[in-house]
């Protein structure tokens, strides 16, 4: 099953003296399970066209859907209870919130969409991502390679369908890196999820289903 | 307020220091009123003790008792439920075995005959019976140490006045008030203006049953009736002073609720990136908006409440001679009022959020 799916998405930035094509026409899906990698110069659209799946930004033409609802045409608000309910995000400066620990970062999601915070649910889940004695840290007191690590499983939590990272390992050393990428394969295979993931490292995508390239707007298959 | 309690938690001292402004802040604004009420009220504490309803003045005193002078029998000319004459006089008294400047206090006068309405309750002593004896205000025995019994020496007169008892709150435009007979008023009086045949008062003191002037009748072209409250808000001062620090508390409340505001919005500002990144993952600006509110309402409660607390303890602890007096109707409307405009504040802080791109924010 098709989890993103993505139908003639362009998006061009317009600041009133020049157009920036920074995303051309596009076709693109990623199936149930599927872990794909983005590769491509800076400044070739990958943020960009990242940022339009995750509803972030709206493509100019064309639509996106996700879970098989048309992401992209829904309201502002509806699309970020959607984003909130169905994506996962993974940055690079990791998404962590400095006065929560780890263990509150997750509980802000059940907070916020009023479910009963399991504490096992949690514990296994930090479990998985070797980070379970870290719980009542913070953000600060972590690694870079553990805070990717609660990146992801912050992530995981609400059991989105989407999980998209955005040079989840800019931050880290090659064995870190390798690390973080192998557990987010492992975990989209496990939890069945569609995963993309932007790197500028090749060497990554060696955990990764698919590979694309970007280049100057153009997506193609490697 | 998940959120809000896990921040203020994190960085505990920061919003310790957020709070030690508003509790500061906060007690000025309470004090201040404390401290404009209590000497308001020494404008008109014996005025407010008649209970009246309304005042007869000499018509050319202008609404000013120490102006006003007219003979006693003019009271026939009033017709109302209750009546009562009073002479008014100003004068500096002083311990009989005391002669140094700063033992002389201001005191005010007031000539009463004891059958009338406004005659004081006497909580220590008896009433004045006869010549040269009076009851004074309170405040002299807890300010000045007087006694029952103390002999006082008036300014301009050869004879002494005793004390032979004490009343509550009985102040008139800030200084105590002697009660004590017309005839030893008279002396009093004539000390300052000369001897005179009549029998000489300031003013007469009304009471009607509906409490309303128009029950109150009045049958002289020298005099002049006005109502009380008319009365004590031409008070010599006592409207400048009211205006004054009515204004006074009014900008300190404004100033207090913007430095909670500013705060709020500064706090929100440098967060303004991880709001971003919270939004990015979907969550609601009105999640976050009410976590800001949250925390706006939780700050000022703590840091107003402690500052009242801290009010009430400084009222209890000050010394008399401090006109501090607590209205707690007003402590509630300056609790309620800061609470509302810092949260005002805080609204203009949840206006940033909602701008808040989270595009930005993750680039
Ligand atoms: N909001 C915007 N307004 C105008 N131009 C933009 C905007 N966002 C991106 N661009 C342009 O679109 C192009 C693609 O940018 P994008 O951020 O997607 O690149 P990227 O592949 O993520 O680069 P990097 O590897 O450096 O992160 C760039 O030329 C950029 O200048
Ligand atoms: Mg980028």
């Amino acid at each position: 099953m098709k989890l993103i799916e993505l139908k003639n998405v362009t998006k061009v930035f317009d600041d009133g003296r020049k157009k920036i094509e920074a995303l051309k026409e596009t076709n693109f899906s990623v199936e149930e399970g599927e872990f794909v990698s983005i590769i491509g110069p800076s400044g070739s659209g990958k943020s960009t066209f990242l940022t339009i799946i995750g509803g972030l930004q709206t493509p100019t033409e064309g639509k996106v859907f996700i879970n098989d609802d048309k992401f992209s045409e829904l309201q502002e608000k509806k699309r970020a209870a959607k984003r909130f309910e169905e994506i996962g995000f993974i940055l690079q400066a990791s998404n962590l919130i400095p006065f929560l620990t780890v263990k509150d970062q997750l509980q802000l999601v059940n907070k916020i969409n009023k479910t009963k915070f399991d504490k096992k649910d949690v514990e296994s889940l930090l479990e998985e991502l070797s980070i379970n004695d870290l719980m009542d840290k913070y953000p600060s007191d972590l690694s870079g390679g553990e805070r990717q690590r609660a990146a992801i499983a912050r992530a995981l939590y609400h059991d989105p369908s989407v999980i998209l990272a955005d040079e989840p390992t800019a931050s880290l050393d090659t064995d870190r890196a390798f690390e973080v990428v192998e557990i987010l394969g492992r975990e989209t295979k496990k939890k069945n999820k569609a995963t993309i993931m932007v790197t500028h490292d090749e060497r990554l995508t060696e955990y990764c289903d698919t590979v694309y390239v970007m280049e100057d707007g153009v997506l193609s298959k490697k | 307020m998940f959120l809000a309690w896990r921040e203020i938690n994190y960085s505990k001292t920061r919003f310790a220091l957020i709070i030690g402004v508003v509790v500061l802040v906060s007690y000025l604004v309470f004090f201040l009123t404390g401290l404009a009420y209590g000497l308001a009220q020494e404008n008109r504490t014996s005025v407010d003790k008649w209970d009246a309803t309304g005042i007869v003045l000499a018509d050319e005193s202008n609404l000013n008792i120490n102006m006003s002078m007219f003979p006693k029998d003019l009271m026939d000319d009033v017709e109302a439920t209750e009546t009562a004459s009073l002479g008014v006089t100003s004068s500096v008294v002083q311990l009989v075995e005391e002669t140094d400047d700063d033992s002389k206090v201001n005191v005010t006068f007031f000539g009463i005959s004891d059958e009338e309405f406004i005659f004081p309750d006497v909580i220590e002593g008896e009433a004045f019976n006869g010549d040269n004896e009076v009851i004074a205000d309170i405040s002299l025995k807890e300010e000045e140490g007087y006694e029952l019994n103390d002999e006082l020496s008036l300014a301009g007169m050869d004879s002494t006045i005793t004390i032979v008892g004490f009343t509550e709150d009985s102040k008139f435009n800030v200084s105590p008030v002697l009660y004590t007979d017309h005839e030893t008023y008279q002396h009093i009086r004539a000390s300052g203006f000369g001897e005179r045949e009549d029998e000489i008062i300031s003013a007469i003191v009304v009471q009607s049953d509906n409490g309303d002037l128009s029950g109150i009748e009045l049958d002289s072209d020298d005099l002049e009736l006005y109502g009380i409250d008319e009365f004590i808000t031409n008070l010599p001062g006592y409207n400048a002073q009211v205006l004054t620090f009515g204004l006074m508390i009014g900008f300190l409340v404004l100033i207090a609720a913007m430095i909670i505001g500013i705060f709020i919005y500064v706090l929100t500002l440098q967060k303004s990136s991880i709001l971003g990144v919270m939004k990015a993952q979907g969550i609601s600006s009105k999640y976050i908006g009410k976590s800001v509110i949250g925390q706006t309402l939780l700050l000022t409660l703590f840091g107003v409440l402690t500052g009242l607390t801290l009010t009430l303890i400084t009222g209890i602890l000050l010394p008399n001679a401090v006109p501090y007096m607590n209205n707690f109707l007003f402590l509630i409307s300056i609790t309620i009022l800061l609470i509302v405009v810092a949260l005002l504040g805080a609204f203009f802080s949840v206006r940033t959020v909602v701008k808040i791109d989270p595009l930005e924010a993750i680039s």
